[in-house]
Formats: C-alpha cells, sequence, structure tokens
C-alpha cells in the first residue's frame, strides 16, 4: 500500500520565470492543504497552473481551461471551485484543498469519498476522477442532497468522458448513505 | 490559462476600487464571466481590480421594503439565503439553476450584470422583478433602472469607471414569480429564460433571456395579459436570436412554451 | 488455471494511484529546465502561408524560438518514414512540412519557452499571412466525387465489404414487403478528458525518454524513430497513465512530433500540450452517409439485403472503416449488396473511435430493421429472430460461439419487453410521450500477437510487464488477476506494469482486443515461468515432481502442486531459493491460431432495449432505463468489464442523442470545438442503465475465450435509442444526433 503524504512544500517554482513585461510576478503564498507553499508567479497565473506547474501538485487536472469539463475542481474553504478560472493571486489566506490532501496524511486512509469510488468502479481513466471526488465532497458539504437525482444534477459540473456517471452516483449514494430508493 | 499579461490590483473598499478603475482595468470579482473571455480574448483589459475582498459589497439584508443584494454576492449565497427565498423566491431559485455548483460557488450577481451575456440568467430575472441596479464610480452612487441597464450584447448603462455596488430589489406583498429556461445542454446557459412576477393585483411583468441578443421586459406581452387576452405576441418587435441550438423559430416556440410554464407557476 | 480472482469482481489494482492523484499522465513528468512549446493553428482552410512575422513572440523574454516551416531541421524525406503502425494508405501529414494548408488548424507553428505563460503568450503574437484557396468540407456536397479506398496494411483489421451474394436486384424488386432508407451522421471528436501531451526528456547522451499520451507506447516510439532517424533503442516511450482514448491515441499526434522535433534541436526537455480546441484538430469519426434496401416475405423473412455506405477523408489519406459488414454478418438475406465509398475533403484524415464503423453501420441496419418492422406489423425482436443465422452468411463459416438469441431473451425479460403496447405514440404520461425500442449490437473479437516478461523475484513476488497500455480498460487488473490465477499468487503478490517500450512488444490498446491478446501473452509468460519452476523442482534432491510434466502440476495458494496428489505441494518461495539467489525471469510471445481461428468468424454480440421519454413540447429526449445484455465470451473481472460496458452506453447515448462535432463549411472550420458546445453527457443526462453478461464459451477466439469489451457496449445503443424514439413519437429521424429541433 502506498501512503498518501503531504507533497513537500516548495519554496521556489523549479525554474524562476524572468520577469513578465510590463507587469510584476508577485510573491505570495497560498496554503494549501494545510502547507504553506511561496509563489513568484506572474498575476495572470491560474490557480490550476500554479498547482500543476509550479507546486507539481498534478493530482487536479486539466481538462479544458475554460471551467466546462470541472476536472480541475478543488476546494477553497471547503466549496467547490474551478482551479483554471481563478487566479492564484486571488487566493491568498484562503485554505485549498486538492486531490493530494483528502486522505489521511498520517495514516494514509483514504477519504470516504476516495474508498466508495474504488468499491463503486466509479472512474476508469482516472483524469476526472480527482475533480470528481473533489466536487463530490464540495457537495456532502454544501449539505442539499436527499436523493440520487440530487447528485445526479448537483455532480453536473463534471464531465467523465469514460461514462462512469451510475458508479459515480452509488459510491456518493453509498457515502452519504442514501437510500437508493429515495425521490 | 490567460494568454496575455495585465496588472492585477486588489481593492480593500469600494472607493479604492472606483479610485483604481479610474486608472484603467476592469473590475474582477469571482471572475466567472471575465476570466473565461479573457481566455478567449474578448476581453483584454490591461489591469484587474480584484474587488472579490471588499466586505461592503457582500451581504444580503432587507432595507424597508426593498431587499438589497450586494452585488458580490455569488449566485450559491443568493440561492441559499433565507431572505431571498423568502422575498424573492424568483432569485433563488433562479440563481441555483446557474451553470453548475463549482460555478455558482465563485460568479457573483455584479459580474454577470457586468458581463450582460445575453443567454445569462440574471438579466431576465432583474428585469422582471423590476429591480435598481445601483453603482458606484468617480462622482459618486447612482442608480439605474434594470429596464434602462441592458443596452445591447454585452453593453449595459455601467461607465468603464463604475462599479456595481448592489441589487436593490422592490418586495412586493403576495407577488408570485418564477424563473422557467431551457438551458443549453452543456454550458447550462438559457437558451430561453422567462421570468415572470405576478402582482397582488394580478398584473404580470414578464422578460427574457436568450431570445434576443439583449435581454428585454416583454411589454407587449404584458399588456396583452394585463388587459386580460392570451400572449400571442411574444417577443415580438425583437430580432429573435438563432444559432446551432435553437433556430429563430425554434427559440420562438421555446419562448412561448416557456411563459406558458412560467404563466402556470404563478397562477 | 486455478480460478481464484479471474471471473471475481476485483477492484482496479490501480485505483488507489487514481483516487489519490498519484497517478501520473504525460503532461505531469517533468525534467530540469522544461521548457514549453505551444502550438499555433492556421486559421484557414486551404492555402499557402505567405508570411510568417515571429518577431514580438522572439521579443519576448523567456522565449527560446519559433518554430515554422522555414527553420524546422530536416528530416526523413519519404512518406514511408512518417507511417505509424496504425497509418491508413496514403501519404502521412507531416507538421511544419512546408508552407501548404490541408485542413483548419492545422499547426503552423511552435513557440517555445521557459515558461508555459510566457510561451502561451508569445504564441498570440505570431502573426501568420495565408494565400487562401477554396476549400471543399461538406460530404453531401460531394458525394459525386465518391470512389473506392486504397487499400493497405489496415485491411488485415479491417476487410473490405462482403462480395455479393444471390442476386440482389432481383429478389428486391420481387419481394413483396420493400423498405428503401438512409442514414446520416455528422463528425464526432473523441474528446478524452486528457488534453494531448508530450513531455520529451532530452538525456546527457542525446537519448529521448517520452512520456507520451498514446494507446500504443511502441507506435510512438516507431514514428519518433522513423521521423527523426534516431534508433529504437534511444527512444523510450512511456505511458503509464491514459486518461481516456477511445481511439484518438492509437495514431500519434502532432504534439508529439513537435515535442521531440524542438527537443533535439535545443538539446533540453520540452513538454507540448494541445489546447481542448486543439483537440478538435486531428483524428474524428468520419461524417457518413448511408443507405439500406431491404427486401422481406409478409412474415419477416428478409430476401434482399443492400447496405452502402460513403465516409468522408482527407486528401492525404484514405481513411476507412468496417461499415457495411456487419448487416451481411447477422442477417441470413440470401440476396445481398454492399459497397463502401470515400470522399477525399480538405480535412484532417478521420481516426478510429469507439466501435469505429460498428457504431455506424449497426446505427443504419438496426434503424431499418426496425423500420421495415413497422412496414410488416411485426414485433422488432420478432423479426431478428425470425431472420437468425447460426452461421456467418458473409464468409458461409461458423460463428466460434455466438449467444445472440439469450441476449436477446435475457435483455427482453429483463426490460420486460412483452408489456409494449406496438402502436406508436401509443404510451404516455401527461405531456411525456414514452418509447421502448431495441437493438443488436456486434463487434470483433480480434487476437494479435504480443510478448510478455514475467520475473519471480527472490522473496517470491511476480513481476509481469508488457508494452501494452491501460486507457482506463482495467489492463492493469485483469492482468494482474491472469498473472495470480497462473501461479497459484494472491493479487497483492503480483505487479502488472506497462505502458514502457522498454517492456516486451504488444499492440496499441484498440478494438477490443487487449483482454484476449496481451491476456494471452501473460497467461503463456506465467506458464513458462511455471515450467521454470518445474524443472527447478525436478532437480531437487529426492523431488516428489522429478517424474512430473507442466500438465501434471497445478498452481495455488503459493505453492505448486501434483493434480493426482495434491497433497503433494511445494512452496514457490522454496523453488526460487534453489536458483542460487537470482530472480526467475522469463519472456514469451502469444501468437495467433490462424488456422484454427480463420474457419470460424468471432464476434460479441449484444441486445439492446431502452426506453425514452420524450417532451412533446420541447422534443427533448431522455433516456430513463436501458438493458444490454453481452454475450463477450469469459468475463475475466464482471466490475471492471460492467464499467466497460456503462461506457459504452454512456456513448451510445450520446451518440444518439447529444454529440456532433459542427462545421461551418463556408470557412471549412468547427464551430464548437469546447466542451461548453460539444455535448457530451453530464452526470443529470444518465439515468438507469442495467448490463447482463450472458455466459459463453469459447475456445477459439483465444487461449482464454475473452471477447473484449470496449466497444460492444456502445454499438447496439443508437439505434435502440432512435428506434425507442420512434416508437414514442412516430417520428423517424434519419440523422444522428437526435437533436430536438429535429424532433419539432
Amino acid at each position: 500500500m502506498q501512503t498518501a503524504t503531504l507533497p513537500t512544500p516548495v519554496t521556489q517554482p523549479r525554474s524562476a520565470p524572468p520577469e513578465p513585461v510590463g507587469t510584476g510576478v508577485r510573491s505570495f503564498s497560498l496554503t494549501i492543504n494545510g502547507a504553506e507553499y511561496e509563489l513568484n508567479v506572474a498575476p495572470w497565473t491560474t490557480l490550476l497552473d500554479a498547482l500543476r506547474e509550479y507546486l507539481d501538485l498534478t493530482g487536479t487536472k486539466k481538462g479544458c481551461d475554460h471551467g466546462q469539463c470541472g476536472a480541475c475542481t478543488v476546494l477553497v474553504d471547503g466549496k467547490r471551485i474551478n482551479s483554471c478560472l481563478t487566479l492564484a493571486v486571488m487566493h491568498e489566506d484562503h485554505q485549498i484543498t486538492t486531490i493530494e490532501g483528502l486522505a489521511d496524511a498520517q495514516t494514509g486512509d483514504l477519504h470516504p469519498v476516495q474508498q466508495a469510488f474504488i468499491d463503486h468502479d466509479a472512474f476508469q481513466c482516472g483524469y476526472c476522477t480527482p475533480g470528481q471526488i473533489c466536487s463530490a465532497v464540495g457537495m456532502i458539504n454544501e449539505g442539499r442532497v436527499k436523493t440520487d437525482a440530487d447528485i445526479r444534477e448537483l455532480m453536473s459540473g463534471n464531465i467523465c468522458r469514460c461514462g462512469a456517471y451510475p458508479h459515480i452516483v452509488d459510491a456518493i449514494r453509498d457515502v452519504m448513505q442514501l437510500n437508493p430508493t429515495a425521490q | 490559462m490567460i494568454t496575455y499579461p495585465f496588472q492585477y490590483k486588489r481593492a480593500g473598499s469600494i472607493s479604492e476600487a472606483v479610485a483604481l478603475l479610474a486608472e484603467g482595468g476592469k473590475a474582477l470579482s469571482g471572475g466567472h464571466s471575465l476570466i473565461p473571455s479573457m481566455k478567449l480574448r474578448l476581453n483584454a483589459p490591461d489591469a484587474l481590480v480584484d474587488v472579490g475582498r471588499i466586505a461592503e459589497l457582500k451581504g444580503i439584508r432587507l432595507d424597508g421594503n426593498e431587499l438589497v443584494i450586494g452585488a458580490g454576492s455569488t449566485h450559491g449565497d443568493i440561492a441559499s439565503s433565507g431572505l431571498v427565498q423568502q422575498h424573492v423566491p424568483m432569485f433563488a431559485e433562479g440563481a441555483g439553476h446557474i451553470g453548475d455548483p463549482a460555478v455558482r460557488n465563485r460568479g457573483t450577481i455584479g459580474g454577470s450584470l457586468a458581463h450582460a451575456d445575453p443567454s445569462a440568467d440574471w438579466p431576465a430575472m432583474v428585469l422582471a422583478a423590476d429591480a435598481t441596479i445601483v453603482v458606484e464610480g468617480p462622482s459618486g452612487s447612482r442608480s439605474i433602472k434594470a429596464t434602462d441597464f441592458f443596452t445591447s450584447m454585452f453593453e449595459t448603462a455601467l461607465a468603464a469607471d463604475e462599479l456595481i455596488t448592489e441589487v436593490r430589489v422592490p418586495v412586493e406583498n403576495g407577488a408570485r414569480m418564477t424563473y422557467q429556461k431551457f438551458s443549453q445542454p452543456a454550458s447550462r446557459y438559457a437558451i430561453v429564460g422567462c421570468a415572470v412576477v405576478k402582482s397582488a393585483d394580478g398584473k404580470v411583468r414578464v422578460a427574457f433571456s436568450g431570445v434576443s441578443d439583449t435581454p428585454f421586459r416583454d411589454t407587449a406581452v404584458e399588456e396583452q395579459l394585463n388587459s386580460g387576452q392570451s400572449a400571442t405576441s411574444v417577443a415580438s418587435g425583437v430580432s429573435v436570436m438563432s444559432d446551432h441550438y435553437a433556430s429563430e423559430e425554434y427559440r420562438r416556440h421555446l419562448a412561448n412554451v416557456f411563459l406558458k410554464r412560467a404563466l402556470n407557476a404563478v397562477a | 488455471m486455478h480460478n481464484q480472482v479471474i471471473g471475481k469482481p476485483i477492484s482496479r489494482v490501480d485505483g488507489r494511484a487514481k483516487v489519490t492523484g498519484k497517478a501520473k499522465y504525460a503532461a505531469e513528468f517533468t525534467a530540469p529546465d522544461l521548457l514549453h512549446g505551444v502550438v499555433v493553428s492556421s486559421t484557414i482552410t486551404k492555402g499557402r502561408i505567405t508570411h510568417i512575422d515571429t518577431g514580438d513572440a522572439l521579443a519576448l523574454d523567456g522565449v527560446v524560438k519559433v518554430f515554422t516551416h522555414q527553420n524546422r531541421p530536416k528530416l526523413a524525406w519519404f512518406d514511408m518514414s512518417y507511417k505509424d503502425l496504425d497509418a491508413p494508405p496514403g501519404s502521412p501529414f507531416r507538421p511544419l512540412h512546408n508552407d501548404r494548408i490541408k485542413y483548419n488548424g492545422q499547426p503552423v507553428a511552435l513557440v517555445v519557452a521557459e515558461t508555459f505563460e510566457q510561451a502561451r503568450y508569445a504564441a498570440s503574437l505570431v502573426k501568420i499571412e495565408y494565400a487562401q484557396e477554396p476549400h471543399e468540407t461538406d460530404l453531401q456536397h460531394h458525394l459525386d466525387t465518391a470512389r473506392k479506398p486504397a487499400s493497405g496494411l489496415a485491411s488485415l483489421l479491417k476487410p473490405p465489404p462482403p462480395k455479393a451474394r444471390g442476386n440482389f436486384d432481383k429478389a428486391f424488386t420481387e419481394a413483396p414487403v420493400q423498405l428503401s432508407t438512409g442514414y446520416v451522421h455528422g463528425f464526432e471528436h473523441h474528446n478524452p478528458m486528457e488534453l494531448f501531451s508530450s513531455t520529451v526528456v532530452y538525456g546527457k547522451d542525446g537519448k529521448l525518454t517520452i512520456y507520451d499520451k498514446t494507446q500504443g507506447a511502441p507506435n510512438s516510439q516507431f514514428y519518433v524513430s522513423q521521423v527523426f532517424n534516431i534508433p529504437f533503442r534511444d527512444v523510450r516511450v512511456v505511458s503509464p497513465y491514459v486518461g481516456g482514448g477511445f481511439g484518438s491515441g492509437l495514431r500519434p499526434q502532432y504534439q508529439l512530433f513537435l515535442a521531440v522535433m524542438a527537443a533535439r534541436e535545443l538539446k533540453q526537455s520540452v513538454r507540448v500540450s494541445l489546447t481542448r480546441q486543439q483537440m478538435f484538430t486531428f483524428g474524428h469519426r468520419p461524417a457518413t452517409v448511408q443507405h439500406i434496401d431491404l427486401g422481406a416475405q409478409p412474415d419477416g423473412t428478409l430476401d434482399a439485403l443492400r447496405h452502402a455506405a460513403t465516409a468522408e477523408t482527407s486528401r492525404f489519406e484514405d481513411y476507412i472503416e468496417v461499415v457495411v459488414n456487419w448487416s451481411g454478418a447477422l442477417y441470413k438475406a440470401p440476396n445481398a449488396q454492399f459497397d463502401y465509398n470515400v470522399v477525399p475533403l480538405d480535412q484532417y484524415t478521420p481516426l478510429d473511435m469507439r466501435a469505429p464503423g460498428g457504431v455506424t453501420g449497426m446505427s443504419a441496419i438496426e434503424c431499418a430493421m426496425d423500420e421495415l418492422s413497422y412496414k410488416l406489423g411485426m414485433d422488432p425482436l420478432e423479426l431478428r429472430l425470425k431472420n437468425y443465422t447460426e452461421e456467418d452468411p458473409n464468409e458461409k463459416r461458423p460463428f466460434s460461439s455466438k449467444q445472440l438469441r439469450a441476449c436477446y431473451q435475457q435483455a427482453a425479460e429483463r426490460f420486460g419487453w412483452t408489456k409494449r403496447s406496438p402502436e406508436p405514440r401509443s404510451m404516455r404520461e401527461g405531456h411525456t410521450l414514452i418509447g421502448w425500442g431495441m437493438a443488436t449490437g456486434v463487434w470483433d473479437a480480434n487476437q494479435l500477437p504480443a510478448r510478455a516478461e514475467a520475473v519471480l523475484t527472490v522473496n517470491g513476488k511476480l513481476r509481469v510487464s508488457s508494452a501494452t497500455a491501460d486507457i482506463g480498460t482495467g489492463t492493469y487488473t485483469i492482468m494482474t488477476q491472469i498473472a495470480a490465477d497462473t501461479l497459484g499468487l494472491p493479487l497483492e503478490d503480483v505487479l502488472f506494469r506497462l505502458g514502457d517500450t522498454d517492456m516486451p512488444l504488444a499492440p496499441f490498446q484498440g478494438g477490443s482486443l487487449t483482454a484476449g491478446t496481451v491476456g494471452s501473452a501473460v497467461k503463456i509468460v506465467c506458464e513458462d515461468l511455471g515450467k521454470e519452476l518445474l524443472k527447478l523442482a525436478r532437480k531437487m534432491p529426492n523431488s516428489p515432481f522429478a517424474k512430473a510434466k507442466f500438465d501434471d502440476v497445478f498452481f495455488v495458494e503459493k505453492q505448486m502442486r501434483l493434480k493426482a496428489d495434491p497433497s503433494v505441494r511445494i512452496d514457490l518461495q522454496t523453488l526460487v531459493d534453489q536458483n542460487g539467489g537470482r530472480a526467475i525471469r522469463t519472456t514469451a510471445t502469444s501468437m495467433t491460431n490462424s488456422l484454427k481461428q480463420g474457419k470460424y468468424t468471432r464476434y460479441a454480440h449484444s441486445a439492446v432495449f431502452v426506453e425514452v421519454q420524450v417532451d412533446e413540447d420541447l422534443g427533448t429526449v431522455k433516456v430513463t432505463r436501458a438493458v444490454t445484455a453481452v454475450a463477450a465470451g469469459r468475463i475475466l473481472n464482471p466490475k471492471t468489464a460492467r464499467s466497460q460496458i456503462i461506457g459504452g452506453m454512456v456513448w451510445g447515448i450520446s451518440k444518439a442523442l447529444e454529440e456532433e462535432t459542427v462545421m461551418d463549411h463556408r470557412y471549412g472550420r468547427f464551430m464548437n470545438h469546447n466542451l461548453a458546445e460539444y455535448h457530451v453527457p453530464v452526470c443529470a443526462d444518465i439515468h438507469e442503465l442495467d448490463v447482463l453478461f450472458v455466459e459463453e464459451h469459447d475456445d477459439v477466439v483465444n487461449p482464454l475465450g475473452v471477447k473484449g469489451v470496449g466497444e460492444i457496449g456502445i454499438v447496439g445503443m443508437p439505434a435502440a435509442i432512435a428506434n425507442a424514439i420512434f416508437h414514442a413519437t412516430g417520428k423517424r429521424v434519419h440523422e444522428l444526433p437526435i437533436t430536438l429541433d429535429k424532433l419539432m
């Protein structure tokens, strides 16, 4: 079994980008999965690119870069958002949770949604999966789901091209202990 | 990924935001209209003024017989607000169907109104609710009636150096209201969005999003309905959009169907 | 083989990596001083580049180089070098070859910079001027130029249309019941969730390690080696995880070429990722026009069948699909005629997309059969059973196995088909019309040769590898199961690895053939390892296995045992310990038994029953429930197999109702090249999907008796949905997808 550990915070981007034209690289920090990360990036760097290109947190996926597919879903202060539609610099002082931060860092125990996704085979290629799982965790936090139909509607911002939807619904229903026949 | 450089400035207050906007650039709230349009280079401001942290723009409250929604309220805030559900339930209903949950967690009413996408949901709702949009500029604040706000596709009465601060919605006792939309199946933008408010005296106000390049109050239909006739003239006198998802003819058909459904809902 | 885990619903062995974000895809590997490349795409459809101005781009800080056709390095000259292992006949597209523009969105420049942000910005500053020429992109307007496709190596797995049988014209003319009908569908793009990317790591010695999004690492290696004239040993392609393929990764895409070119020229590591918009600038499912004529007796017996299809291809390659053959194999009409033609147009070459040709042809014949059933006043299922055949009429040979009849029966029963009211528009709830429809699915069960390696480590752990892929199909899991059962080891003692050209060669993952192909190699290599273990056992002093042959032993619970007396047993660990402190290693090739297989037609089958609800006011269609019964030989893992079938059914719903790439033929450009406008199903679109696996034994298809389940789930769905929509509305839509405007 692999152990989920928090990534080591980095203090510098892997290769420091030169000063962009006419603007300034900004230095700021982001709190991701409970750890502080120092960033020096241009202000037009999206949160998604900051995670993937500068912090090596590649669990968050890029599927469209236009807020249309949900693969980049992360949790900001517990709420699910598309990290491609927001600038990294807008999230100083926020608590950001990515797929890498859901399992218990000490024990390696998976988050119940992660475990349910495995148990119900709620993915195939796995590329949309981090976004689906973060979205499901965010949805459960929202506390509005009562039925399968609610799950289907409220999970519709996350495309799964492999078509694992019935199993995604099964997994989430299982975690929420909903009655499958509830209307 | 945004394809070009710009400056990022953060405003701590409305006055600071107005001062920064005076130097040029656009206000950035949730970024869910602006950032996609910048990625597509439909918008290319030199600077962004982040108004997302301004406390004065947040919050929903009652002020006399008006519900006041801070421009920085997200669609999700509005959908789940008890005050909105109680006093302007159409806004909660409509906000709950904008985009998807991740969009509703970031996108704001102020940002959506300023962007004025003809297929967005807020325009029809604020028009039918007869809301007022309050904006702050270098020379102070002014109020713009929703009916005067949308001027054409992506164009509004908002000046470049002004910031939307709040939306004031009259609370009408005994009014019934609904927002019914037919979504583009992938993006969930409104192919047709129909907002209807029926006052206690039975008079209705009808507004459409998605139908024409500018959202509009359908005054011809209102006159028909308010004089006891049936609505035969939906979207008359406006040019109806036609695209891959819905031809002009099909859009007109949908406008009729959704008006009927909306009227049934407030009957 | 003692089945302990084969046939069991084992959870994916790669599941933990995927749910924790640790599974790394092509763009997620990195290297010191990695450069980023961004592609500039042509904005015209046909013509020439007259001028390129890269000055503004190059002036930016961090921009390293802008590659165009004017400054690209000299590369292989002959077309042959650009033919990847899945290339159709023709002259493959060469990125940055010259000033010619062959299709809209063609890559015309690569901007390389130190950061992704710099490259993206610089790419927007490259100015290109073109001289435009008139283009032709509309299949329907150029049907008069249809011609026979050229044939080539690709025809091995894609046979030409069957020979005509009997006298179609006479039989059709004389048939008491006649149907002439046609069907059309437009372009579709695979749109896997992962964007095509290649991360090329430039080694100190100039050797390349390439993390590529591909369905076949060996194909990418072959292509790079040929085009850039690099020995195989200096190109390693690695692809452990693939974020969906659906056929799009069968051929190397242009980002691979560009990233390798840049890395070699700059002697530095380079990553090139495409944008979602650029995911619409290579292969696609071809738009196809089909015509079907059926002549029948009043009792439903088919006398005459004609199926003709015309599909688009590019100007430079003749892409072909098997579209019309399925009709002839499924129904025994004694008089039949088949035809397949292509129309070259100014666009990129089409590319296999989930059940290529199969879902196309079956969507047509199964709708035509439905139309005929109404003409005859006969139940659609009855009509299928009336014309059921136990022999392949195309080839006049038996099927290796065919449990289609059981599929029909079991799916019909689960669905409740007998409760159907036959008249169209006869079932409704308020303003919702309800319709029930059914259709058949067929897909190939092919096997190709493959190689695998097995190593039993000194610790008694089994390591098996093959350069195959897992694009979400479950390859990691089923190969682990096969290896575990062959050598009697628990799953946790087996590690299967794939997607690396340092591993033994395997074909690309496509055509539902991996389970049978690589599965056979894994079985054989593990058996070979077992033989080595037996040799060691025989050499032991006073060995009870001294005279045992391989057939006399079996493997279970980490032991080798004698079949004749299972109490005679030895731990595999003990055997490894006899090997002088070395691991035991075997490599094997599974060959196909062509002599035996050639006597049979080998197909997987399915029967699909669907319920739709149609909103009468809006024309919106909801597939409220669907049942698919599948006969695909042995099911290695019902959990992952069910996911494959469900995924196929979701694709079927998408093809029937949602997805289509719409081209503005005035510009030759796709209009909806993003996921907000290219509609694929989301969670809310998918309701009750039910899968039944019908028991089927097949000892011809391959040593495991598996047929593969990657495509069979989609094949019958679109027709079943279209047929249900007709039943609901009385309206026959002849064009997929059936969007609401077509129903109003």
